[in-house]
């Protein structure tokens, strides 16, 4: 799933940074989920950085599920994404379902032929798993429901389920845009107040999707004294962690081999736009 | 959620003994219980019973149906662990004591004796069960 994130990256890094080549390396199946963890804002745009990365740059068709109308899409894609056209946007399909259980039924019936021809979403995208998990659409947070860790599993299980399910199909009838991955976005409740960062460790609906999900993504803001000393631009940390990412300078003298990228910047200026930088 | 390497390797000698001997030897049936404790026991009662089906529909989506002792009917996942039992919610999820339930467990050692029934469903039917939304 690093594939797709990796590629978010690099499409929006800073001008400023020095350039470097990342390789994109096609997930394997054991890493093609990825849950987005932190400020439910900020995922978002990252997940429609994903999508629109991913259907323009690699042409795949993508499934994007939220709760929430998308009224615009972020300012950096307009200034970032010169291949952005009408018909790449038209690959990604947008459906909202407003309960846990319409979105069961909307990912259960991505097999149905009707979703699947002439070929199958290589992404699936869910954002802000808490507004489908939490108490109810939308709801409280507050009070955690032992059946809430349940259906956590079965939303996860059956993303899981049905991402292999097409990744089979998509092996037949389009190999170059296989495998299916998943990215889901989840806030936890926890990190909604002022309690320590540690504690999201101990969410338990954040528990049943770490199951599930083989790479986590954390965005954290950035608080120390040189960020604010950066000025107006927001700084956000972004962790990635049990990630295939390969990372090869292009610069003539490093000979060096694949380093891990693990962690990366993400400053998001007064006007929305956002770049990566690597620490 | 994978199994661990020694739940596999368990399976994968159950598979290869039943395939010669058409019974599960008692060092095996031991390594079962060892493992998977008191679910090992209702496990393999649920295969003795023929509780496990497989379910296909014409999309080739594949789901499997188990009957639970009290005759409620459970889906379960090809690819990853899940089962809609109060034991998954509690034990696995809650407790965090165990990969599997016994439900989960039965599929395995279904597929380990090659005592899994077949059944065919409708796409849409398939979308029904998967969703949880089907009547059961």
């Amino acid at each position: 799933m690093t594939d797709i994130l990796t590629l978010v990256f690099r499409t929006f890094m800073s001008q400023t940074d020095v350039r470097k080549e990342l390789t994109v390396v096609p997930p394997s199946p054991a890493s093609c989920s990825a849950l987005l963890v932190g400020h439910s804002r900020i995922s978002r745009s990252v997940l429609l950085l994903a999508a629109v990365a991913a259907a323009s740059e690699m042409g795949m068709r993508v499934v994007f599920f939220t709760q929430t109308q998308i009224q615009s899409l972020p300012v950096s894609l307009q200034k970032c994404v010169p291949s952005l056209s009408p018909e790449s946007l038209k690959k990604i399909k947008f459906s909202y379902p407003r309960t846990v259980e319409e979105l069961l039924q909307q990912v259960a019936g991505l097999h149905e032929p009707p979703n699947t021809s002439p070929t199958p979403p290589s992404l699936i995208i869910v954002d802000r798993l808490e507004g489908y998990l939490c108490g109810g659409a939308g709801g409280s947070l507050s009070g955690f429901q032992p059946g809430e860790q349940s259906c956590a599993a079965h939303l996860s299980a059956l993303l899981c389920d049905t991402a292999a399910f097409l990744t089979q199909l998509l092996k037949q009838r389009s190999p170059s845009s296989a495998p299916c991955r998943v990215i889901a976005s989840f806030q936890s409740e926890v990190d909604t107040g002022q309690v320590g960062r540690e504690a999201s460790a101990t969410d338990p609906i954040l528990a049943v999707l770490d199951r599930y999900f083989q790479v986590r993504c954390t965005l954290d803001r950035d608080s120390s004294y040189e960020a604010a000393a950066a000025g107006l631009q927001d700084v956000w940390h972004v962790y990635l962690s049990r990630t295939g990412i390969t990372e090869a300078s292009c610069t003539e003298d490093c000979e060096d081999g694949p380093a891990v990228a693990q962690e990366w910047q993400l400053l998001i200026s007064p006007d929305g736009l956002m770049e990566f930088k690597l620490p | 959620m994978f199994l661990p390497s020694v739940a596999e390797q368990l399976f994968q000698d159950i598979q290869k003994a039943y395939q010669e001997t058409s019974q599960i030897p008692d060092d095996l049936l031991i390594a079962l219980k060892f493992v998977f404790g008191p679910c090992a026991l209702q496990a393999l009662d649920l295969v003795d019973q023929q509780s496990v089906t497989c379910l296909s529909s014409p999309s080739g989506r594949k789901a499997f149906q188990v009957m639970g002792g009290s005759g409620c009917l459970y889906t379960c996942f090809v690819s990853c662990h899940y089962c809609p039992c109060p034991a998954f919610a509690y034990t696995v999820l809650r407790r965090n004591e165990g990969p599997l339930c016994k439900h989960i467990l039965a599929v395995y050692l279904c597929q380990a004796t090659a005592a899994t029934q077949q059944e065919s469903v409708s796409d849409q039917q398939m979308s029904a069960l998967l969703s949880g939304t089907a009547a059961q």
